[in-house]
């Protein structure tokens, strides 16, 4: 009753229900529902995927608590909050498998847009947005997998970074870009950390955002 | 003046150009800040005394570990910072092979695949090279092993910075 | 309507108070009336469905946090020039396309840039390039056809790097540790060790007489207790099957004390 009557006061100076209802209101068609027909599942990897990112982002969050990025701290640090504080390991273990299954799910809703030919005239451009975000999160994976900073992560990157390096002409500035320096190092853990935690979360955000606003303004392709 | 610009033109210019001029003034120095480490010259290395005397290298390769001091950014540890040489005699004269494999910068070790004897061996790719760091051919490193540039002194090996093909 | 004041001009209708006409033609459709069946709106009936997917998701992927551990290795160690680099598994794929020589040496460019443009473009300009109408993946054999052969290609290159990663993690000589000593001494391995004939080839201190020193053996990368018992029933390289006489209680023991041995 008390939250109605708010909810209420707040509506008639701020004219909220039509914004919610046009999400709440919309209808979904019978060839996506699970409900209805069983293979309609493979529509549900784009949910999941996004449900995986927030899986991400609220143990990322809870991780910078006590993350540490310094190369002299660093795996102390994680090896501190992974074995000696309570569910560490299960919430790093969130952080570390949802990594690889956002990418599992990402690619199987990838696919399924591309075989159920969703990609097409008119949603050409939430095709592209689409891409980006998979290049982004294809960034996130890289630059979270060095932060650790055990022997594994350290020569991964050195090996990504090489690769970087073999671009003709711009390579070797790519690679000094992201190692910060000469050598992957202490400049390279701090940026490999901002860009993993600001540039690309932020620039995912963006894109998440012009993906469901695209998907909101087009609609879900029809049925096959 | 013929062509008439409207005032909404105008205006419509004028917003276009202050946004470059806000973007570009919050933008340039972070964008200047970011990239620094490419446009600076990085520091030299001098020659390190490696403790080894001369006499006691031998044609086997050995790995000798050696300390420099490099600044990492802000980092810069007493006790300097570690890397490696292969150190060998090649027809009498010493040389100092880098372990870094110049296909994707792993490193290489000596000897270490049985179905490779004698031979430096990189597990990333299967890179091989031949004892004098040439690149074995048909595996993926396209250049030989770089080199240390080393001097004596006093019968004991001094290593310096590597030679830049 | 101000800028009709005689209504002699036909009457436009703009959204809001933008300049945008409101009769446009939209070129999708906002919602499925147009679709037969059964709709139902998005909230509550539809996210609730989504949602029990989700929490069926949830439960297997807490279920695969809870079983396997976030692995930790050892802290970066820039001079370890024993340990064998392996990238996050969805970038084996290319990892494993450098190592074949029409990628690598002096075309290492075909492999890091220029088939990673193509795939990206290729995938960027799909809508492009597929612009028929037809939407069936059967109707469209080119388009689903690469796709299919793409997905098949990069399974295969990472399902060959994981196997010759393993291979190479197994065939590795272990680096020798720079602290040497035997572990767990008063462990019944160790007894069983000595008593048995693994120290006619592995030493008495562990350091490798005709055989491999095992000194460190329980840091390589991928070695288990049932690895170990395997080896021993086995054999490997130049060490016989069955060398162990001693019972497999025993035998576990032994193994287990080797997986001790984690000298560094």
């Amino acid at each position: 009753m008390m939250l109605r009557a708010i909810y209420d006061w707040v509506d008639e100076r701020l004219d909220l229900t039509p914004i919610w209802r046009d999400v709440a209101d919309h209808e979904v068609p019978e060839h996506v529902n699970p409900a209805h027909h069983f293979s309609a599942f493979i529509y549900c990897f784009g949910g999941l995927t996004f449900f995986v990112v927030v899986i991400q982002i609220l143990s990322g969050m809870f991780l910078a608590l006590y993350y540490v990025p310094d190369i002299v701290n660093a795996h102390a640090s994680v090896n501190y909050l992974q074995n000696e504080l309570a569910m560490g390991a299960i919430v790093r273990g969130m952080h570390h498998w949802g990594a690889s299954v956002a990418i599992v799910m990402l690619f199987l809703h990838t696919l399924r847009v591309f075989f159920t030919g969703s990609y097409k005239n008119p949603r050409e451009f939430n095709w592209i947005v689409g891409l980006l975000i998979f290049a982004v999160m294809i960034g996130l994976g890289f630059t979270g997998y060095l932060l650790p900073w055990d022997n594994k992560a350290y020569f991964a990157t050195k090996v990504g970074v090489e690769i970087a390096a073999s671009v003709p002409f711009i390579g070797k500035y790519i690679a000094i870009f992201l190692q910060g320096g000469d050598i992957v190092g202490a400049v390279t853990l701090e940026r490999f950390f901002a860009l993993h935690v600001f540039f690309l979360p932020a620039a995912l955000f963006m894109l998440l955002g012009v993906h469901f606003i695209l998907i909101r303004r087009q609609g879900i392709s029809g049925p096959l | 003046m013929s062509k008439k610009v409207s005032r909404r033109k105008f205006l419509t210019y004028m917003l276009g150009g202050t946004a470059g001029f806000l973007g570009a003034g919050m933008l340039f120095p972070m964008v200047r800040f970011a990239v620094d480490p490419v446009l600076k010259k990085g520091g030299g290395v001098g020659f390190v005394d490696v403790n080894l005397p001369v006499n006691q290298i031998k044609d086997k390769p050995i790995a000798v570990e050696f300390k420099v001091h490099r600044k990492d950014g802000w980092y810069e540890p007493a006790e300097g910072e570690t890397l490696t040489a292969w150190v060998m005699r090649q027809n009498g004269k010493v040389v100092a092979l880098s372990p870094v494999c110049k296909h994707l910068g792993c490193t290489v070790n000596w000897d270490s695949n049985p179905q490779f004897k004698n031979e430096f061996f990189c597990p990333c790719h299967f890179g091989r090279y031949y004892k004098d760091g040439t690149n074995v051919p048909g595996t993926p490193p396209s250049k030989p092993l770089d080199k240390y540039q080393i001097k004596e002194e006093n019968g004991k090996l001094l290593i310096g910075p590597v030679i830049k093909a | 309507m101000a800028h009709n004041p005689e209504g002699n001009r036909k009457q436009v209708h703009y959204v809001g108070d933008s300049r945008v006409r409101a009769d446009r033609p939209k070129r999708y459709a906002p919602d499925y009336s147009e679709f037969p069946g059964k709709n139902e709106a998005f909230i509550p009936d539809f996210l609730l469905k989504e949602w029990m997917v989700a929490a069926v998701f949830l439960v297997g992927f807490m279920t695969l946090v809870m079983s396997e551990l976030p692995p930790l290795g050892e802290k970066a160690d820039p001079t370890n020039t024993s340990f064998l680099p392996v990238p996050d598994w969805y970038f084996l794929f290319l990892y494993q396309l450098l190592k074949y020589k029409w990628a690598s040496g002096p075309y290492v460019v075909l492999g890091t840039v220029v088939l990673p443009l193509i795939m990206a473009a290729a995938l960027l300009l799909a809508p492009w390039l597929d612009s028929g109408k037809e939407r069936r993946p059967h109707k469209r054999p080119v388009a689903t056809g690469l796709m299919i052969l793409s997905v098949i290609a990069v399974a295969a290159l990472t399902w060959s790097a994981e196997a010759e990663h393993e291979q190479q993690a197994e065939s590795a000589p272990i680096r020798m540790p720079k602290a040497t000593k035997v572990m767990a001494v008063d462990e019944q391995g160790y007894q069983l060790f000595k008593e048995s004939a693994c120290i006619k080839c592995h030493g008495d201190q562990l350091q490798g007489v005709n055989g491999p020193h095992l000194i460190g053996v329980g840091n390589k990368p991928g070695m288990t207790t049932d690895k170990i018992i395997e080896i021993i029933d086995h054999g490997r390289g130049g060490m016989p099957a069955g060398m162990f006489q001693g019972s497999d209680q025993e035998k576990r023991a032994l193994a287990e004390w080797l997986m001790k041995q984690k000298q560094k």
